[in-house]
């Protein structure tokens, strides 16, 4: 199991390093003076501005000069400090956020991050125990119901979905309101008495012992939460339903029963483990459906996390901010993809023994 | 000898999309304590499931057992509850089965598997359950018992599989042991280990046997008794010896005739049975072996005939006493129907 972990945490850096290249190609498609001017942040932009520009960062050396460059960073000739360098957290400056893309990302990470973390909620409760529940009750009303859910979530498009929900709970009933706190919780939150231990309302609420306040962030988040997750909970639903159908159709679930083994033990402890090594790798695809949907949900829902900020910087062409988030997602994604494989062969003797 | 089982007229059905498969249509035998009786018949004939529903391992829905009644040892099991039924399952019936690559749990390790069943039967705590568990392999034959406890099934051959699931068939050291043609998916020298295996058992532990198979070779070697299954039907059931010197079914006379027999040379050949069993989702009301059979009267095409005895320890279901009659000829009724 360790050997397998380390052997698959070696191959991490190769694809970081993969996508970098695929990121840099990307930028390519702007020429030197282009990509200079990205750079800039006064308006109007003036040639000798792009040309200092285009010196200090390299931008007219060979390619593979620029990506080193574009990796670590060069020396400015003039002052002597090391400038630009994604690895050095460099992604350039965020002409829509007016500040650098890196402090961008890192101060609207924490609202999305919360919904992400919340989203897991209905993802791991309807996905996957309801697909459960459903399979163990083959053909009766909760089965039916879990069907009718997963289809109608399964055909809806995030903004249609969010749009409606949108215009249902907020503008006909007023229940569930946009934003990320009320305006009397954004008082609580930043008076001094108010720890921000971790910059996630809700969990700094609780720490803080502010029931109140974590309703209301909760209240805020539901309809993102709900229109985020509802693909994903749709998709592991039906593979969770189907996984554990053929499961309990299995020879070695008929020795089971054959043994005595009462059908609670059989279902937990023969069929589940079986059951849930397909979804594993499905549950890791829907981290993707998760970031993409946070641009649009965020949007839909004037929420203030990475979406709709890159949702901002997309309509502006706001190039480095996009790409700076690409590159986070991928980052994220490739560490997704690392805990789905080591969770495969925790749930699979056959991949961790091999 | 005391009897074990008392199955009477069992009757399984299977309510599908295309109507009632007739899949066991009221069987009757018994086994003794100790005794070994093997199920003969082709595939489809209902010999899983007439065993299946022994302890009710048939999936309802869509199955069911519509009638009958499985006396063992004083109780009918069809009449238990759940709880009281799983205290039978396992412990005092248990069951092995056709594939050993797909009946092990592949992310389960062979100990807890094994170890399972003691844990629940027999309230052994972990220790003295994992000591049986080595105890088990080592007598099924399994080398370096105590080393392979935590290994998984994929780290075994099919051979080495089944020895492991009759190790757990026999953990809690079962009155019966039903073995649904537990050679079949294996090389044919392995096959003859896991028979020699179980005859060894057989003799140490004493249990009583039901042992499915198609090798009627293999039922000679090691069965007391045979019932011969056509189309969810007992047809024929006698003592190991007297089947093979007097079958009395045509049908059984076919399943014989099918195994290739050195010892008499080239005059009896290999004769397959023509024809295919009736359709179980819409069954004949006559014999239902009547359209392959050779020996086939009027009377066949009008009623089904009833499991009748025919001889001590013998019997038969067929409106024809066969070794009375000269066997049939199509090809001489064939010249016939061309003379005339
Ligand atoms: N779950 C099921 N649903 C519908 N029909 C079934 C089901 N299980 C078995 N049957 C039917 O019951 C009949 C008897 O099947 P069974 O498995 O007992 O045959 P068998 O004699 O064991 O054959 P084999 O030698 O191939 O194992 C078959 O026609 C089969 O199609
Ligand atoms: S009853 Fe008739 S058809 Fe059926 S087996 Fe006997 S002879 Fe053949
Ligand atoms: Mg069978």
């Amino acid at each position: 199991m360790t050997a397998y972990i380390l052997r698959r945490l070696v191959q991490l850096p190769i694809t970081v390093f993969g996508v970098t290249i695929l990121i840099f190609l990307m930028l390519q498609v702007l020429s030197p003076a282009e990509r200079a001017a990205l750079y800039i942040k006064d308006i109007p932009k003036n040639e000798a501005q792009i040309d200092r520009v285009i010196k200090r960062y390299g931008l007219d050396k060979p390619i593979y000069v620029q990506y080193v460059n574009w990796l670590v960073g060069t020396v400015d000739q003039d002052t002597g400090d090391r400038v630009g360098g994604v690895l050095r957290a460099d992604l350039g400056y965020s002409r829509t956020g007016r500040e650098p893309v890196i402090d961008l990302l890192l101060r609207r990470l924490p609202a999305t991050a919360e919904l992400a973390i919340w989203s897991f909620v209905p993802i791991l409760g309807i996905g996957i125990w309801l697909g459960i529940i459903a399979a163990i009750n083959h053909n009766k009303l909760i089965d039916q119901i879990a069907r009718v859910f997963s289809i109608v979530g399964y055909s809806f498009p995030t903004f249609v979905f969010g749009l409606l929900v949108l215009m249902l709970f907020y503008a006909k009933t007023g229940w569930f309101p946009p934003g990320r706190l009320s305006d009397w919780a954004v008082q609580v939150v930043s008076a001094p008495g108010f720890t921000q231990y971790t910059n996630l309302n809700s969990f700094d609420a609780l720490l803080n012992g502010r029931f109140d306040v974590f309703l209301d962030a909760l209240r805020h988040m539901f309809l993102p939460i709900i229109t985020l997750s509802y693909l994903s909970w749709a998709l592991l639903l039906r593979v969770t339903r189907s996984s554990m159908l053929e499961t309990l159709g299995q020879d070695y679930i008929r020795t089971a029963r054959a043994k005595g083994v009462a059908e609670k033990k059989v279902v937990n402890e023969h069929a589940r483990p079986n059951a849930l090594i397909p979804v594993a790798t499905i549950g890791g695809l829907t981290v993707v459906g998760l970031l993409n949907g946070v641009v649009i949900t965020e949007t839909v829902f004037n929420y203030p996390g990475l979406g709709s900020a890159v949702a901002a910087a997309a309509v502006s062409l706001d190039v480095l901010t996009v790409l700076g988030f690409v590159l986070f997602n991928a980052t994220l994604l490739i560490s997704a993809n690392l805990i789905v494989d080591v969770m495969y062969a925790f749930l699979d003797p056959r991949v961790r023994l091999r | 000898m005391a009897k074990l089982l008392e199955v009477s007229n069992l009757k399984t059905q299977f309510f599908t999309q295309d109507g009632i498969v007739h899949a066991v249509n009221g069987i009757s035998y018994q086994v003794d304590q100790g005794e070994t009786l093997a199920i003969v018949g082709e595939s489809g004939s209902g010999k899983s499931v007439g065993v299946m529903s022994l302890i009710r391992l048939i999936p309802e829905p869509p199955g069911k057992i519509v009638d009958g009644q499985v006396m063992f040892d004083g109780q009918d099991l069809l009449k238990l509850s759940e709880n009281e039924l799983r205290s039978v399952r396992g412990n005092r019936i248990a069951m092995i089965f056709q594939d050993p690559m797909t009946s092990l749990n592949p992310v389960l390790t062979i100990g807890r598997q094994i170890t399972e069943a003691l844990e629940l039967h027999l309230n052994m705590g972990r220790e003295e359950s994992r000591k049986r568990a080595i105890e088990l392999l080592e007598l099924v034959g399994i080398p370096g018992a105590a080393s392979r406890l935590d290994d998984y099934p994929h780290q075994f051959s099919g051979g080495m599989r089944q020895r492991v699931m009759i190790a757990m068939g026999l953990s809690c050291d079962p009155q019966l042991l039903i073995a649904d043609e537990p050679t079949t998916a294996l090389d044919v020298t392995i096959q003859a280990q896991i028979v020699d295996l179980v005859e060894r058992l057989k003799k140490e532990l004493g249990m009583a046997i039901i042992w499915i198979t198609h090798d009627l070779g293999v039922v000679a070697g090691m069965a007391d008794r045979v019932i011969v299954m056509y189309s969810g039907f007992v047809v024929e059931e006698a003592a190991v010896d007297e089947l093979y010197a007097q079958p009395r079914h045509p049908y059984t006379l076919g399943l014989l005739r099918s195994i290739p027999r050195l010892d008499l040379g080239r005059q009896k050949r290999l004769i397959p049975i023509d024809g295919l069993p009736p359709d179980l989702l819409d069954p004949p009301s006559h014999c239902p072996f009547a359209p392959r059979c050779v020996f086939n009267i009027e009377k066949c095409w009008q009623e089904n005939p009833t499991l009748v005895t025919v001889g001590t320890d013998h019997k038969s279901a067929c409106w024809v006493d066969i070794s009375n009659v000269e066997i049939y000829d199509p090809s001489a009724d064939q010249q016939n129907v061309e003379a005339l």
